[in-house]
């Protein structure tokens, strides 16, 4: 009685998620572009922004030198801060995939894991009592000689960079662990039947076929770094600036919402520049080595 | 012999991350205990900020917020995103694709470009409520992410129950309420933990497209740091932590005991 045919049948139950995403997700995504033409009225006027005269203003303050400025320090903020990460989780996920028992890796995984499920802010804001320059962590280094005045990291670039490293590095670690955990044991040992030592196994083996892990990885941390607020809003201060901030800064206190949106436009052309230019230093690096391997066999 | 160096060498190196990403959530637990007025300067054992809290009605307030909206979200994502996970589990066809790839752009959208488009279109479409506005902007992401979880047990089940039923003559929404519901259980309540944990934490979606006298936890927090760090905000941070912690664990617990009986079965 209540047949319904096979066809409709299957892609019903998509629909409510489907349409709810449409309305509020891709809808606010189609608002940011069409607002960054619009131009901010004055404060009594009806509407907050007026279309009357659509124009690219936005888009030619967004890339005045101030805000190329902090697009630069964000992005190269978001890229040490992705190296640093990948290079400090590779090793880790190295030892969980390779080196222990099968009953300890899921009890390491879950504690590397967890720190990412306690608040953003309370693992943002502890590094604020373990940097503070009247802290015990600051007079401890300087009762030791290591340093001669209080700490003066916090309100800095540095304690950005910092906070990013700490916050991302779970994240880093995930990827390339479920990369390295892929790889057959088998290919291992063959590599070292056949004479390879072990060296020469991990940079002709485990280390190419880690690859798509490294890349996932980078691209995820990257992605989460660049788009940052609370990090530089509670380590940065005055001069630890990232975009997140000045985009914030627009939005929230100069009630600005089409230069948010534009820069908000940028910061996504910008990620996705990055992304591209990772992505052809890749396909390069893949084809020299090809090369390089063509040769020495 | 060289081989122990290494293995040593990495399993150190691990140990000092684990350190590493440990110390600053132990730091925050112990000075949330600090019985000195000045946070970050130790000054001896007091519970005193724990009691101080309770006195603060701008913090009971942002609670009470952060739980209502956390709890619609929960409802709205599990709903949603459990009927979607099902149905992309369980058949294949020309929109499977497209429907991944929209899951995929809910994902990886930065937070704070969703943010950004979520106060101006939620502002144009006049959501004036500040509940509603921060559980449908949390519902979004994790419309998503319960999907992915459901989808991930859907697939660990064979659908041999569901075809009976069908056979049987059963028609849809009574197979998928009677055999299908009850066999995703785990991954729906796992879902429901982790949306719940993310509303609760979540901190740039909220700060955006809250209203005025409608903020949620983490943006009091945040914007109480402002004025200057006290022992009450640790204490809430850390009171937030074993909330989170606890719900984290049933989660694994259940995502754990789910997997097994997918075995008996």
């Amino acid at each position: 009685m209540s047949q319904v045919s096979p066809l409709s049948r299957k892609w019903l139950p998509l629909l409510p998620a489907v349409s709810w995403w449409a309305f509020f997700f891709l809808a606010s995504l189609l608002a940011i572009i069409v607002y960054s033409f619009g131009v901010k009225t004055p404060l009594t006027a009806l509407n907050p922004v007026s279309f009357d005269d659509p124009s690219l203003s936005n888009y030619r303050e967004a890339f005045s030198s101030v805000y190329i400025r902090v697009f630069w320090i964000t992005l190269k903020t978001a890229g040490i801060g992705t190296i640093a990460c990948l290079m400090m989780a590779f090793p880790v996920a190295y030892v969980l995939a390779t080196r222990v028992s099968k009953h300890w890796r899921s009890w390491l995984l879950f504690v590397i894991i967890f720190p990412y499920w306690v608040s953003f802010l309370l693992r943002t804001f502890a590094w604020r009592i373990i940097l503070a320059p009247e802290g015990a962590f600051s007079e401890a280094l300087q009762g030791l000689g290591i340093i001669s005045a209080p700490l003066g990291i916090l309100d800095t670039q540095m304690a950005v960079q910092m906070g990013i490293i700490y916050n991302y590095l779970p994240v880093a670690i995930l990827p390339i662990f479920v990369a390295l955990e892929r790889i057959d044991p088998a290919l291992r040992q063959a590599s070292a039947d056949v004479g390879a030592n072990r060296v020469t196994t991990f940079f002709r083996i485990t280390l190419p076929l880690a690859t798509p892990g490294l890349i996932g990885a980078g691209v995820l941390t990257f992605i989460l770094a660049a788009g940052d607020y609370v990090v530089p809003a509670i380590l940065g201060g005055a001069r630890g600036l990232m975009i997140g901030r000045l985009i914030a800064l627009q939005i929230l206190e100069a009630q600005n919402l089409p230069l948010g949106a534009a820069m908000a436009v940028v910061l996504i052309a910008a990620l996705l520049a990055t992304g591209a230019i990772a992505g052809l230093a890749l396909i390069v690096l893949n084809w020299l080595n090809r090369k390089f391997q063509g040769a020495s066999i | 012999m060289q081989r122990d160096i290494i293995g040593i060498l990495l399993k150190a190196w691990m140990i000092l991350i684990i350190g590493f990403l440990f110390i600053p959530i132990l730091v925050v637990v112990l000075y949330s205990f600090n019985d000195g007025r000045v946070l970050f300067i130790w000054e001896g054992f007091s519970t005193f900020w724990y009691g101080a809290v309770f006195d603060n009605h701008r913090i009971l307030s942002a609670l009470d917020v952060s739980v209502r909206s956390a709890l619609i979200n929960v409802a709205i994502s599990v709903v949603l995103g459990t009927v979607a996970g099902v149905a992309i589990a369980r058949h294949q066809g020309v929109w499977s694709k497209p429907f991944l790839f929209l899951i995929g752009l809910v994902l990886v959208t930065p937070e704070l470009v969703s943010a950004i488009g979520q106060v101006i279109w939620f502002n144009q479409i006049g959501m004036s409520n500040g509940v509603t506005r921060l559980a449908v902007g949390h519902s979004l992401f994790n419309t998503a992410l319960v999907a992915i979880v459901v989808k991930a047990r859907a697939e660990g089940i064979s659908d041999t129950l569901e075809e009976a039923a069908g056979d049987l003559g059963a028609p849809p929404y009574r197979s998928f309420l009677q055999i299908t519901l009850p066999l995703m259980l785990p991954a729906v309540i796992a879902g429901a933990l982790l949306s719940f944990t993310y509303s609760f934490d979540n901190v740039i979606i909220s700060l955006f497209v809250q209203r005025p006298g409608a903020s949620s936890l983490p943006v009091y927090i945040l914007s109480s740091f402002k004025a200057g760090l006290r022992g009450d905000v640790a204490a809430v941070v850390v009171m937030a932590l074993g909330i989170t912690v606890i719900l984290i664990a049933v989660a694994a617990i259940l995502l754990r005991r789910g997997s097994k009986k997918v075995n008996v079965l």
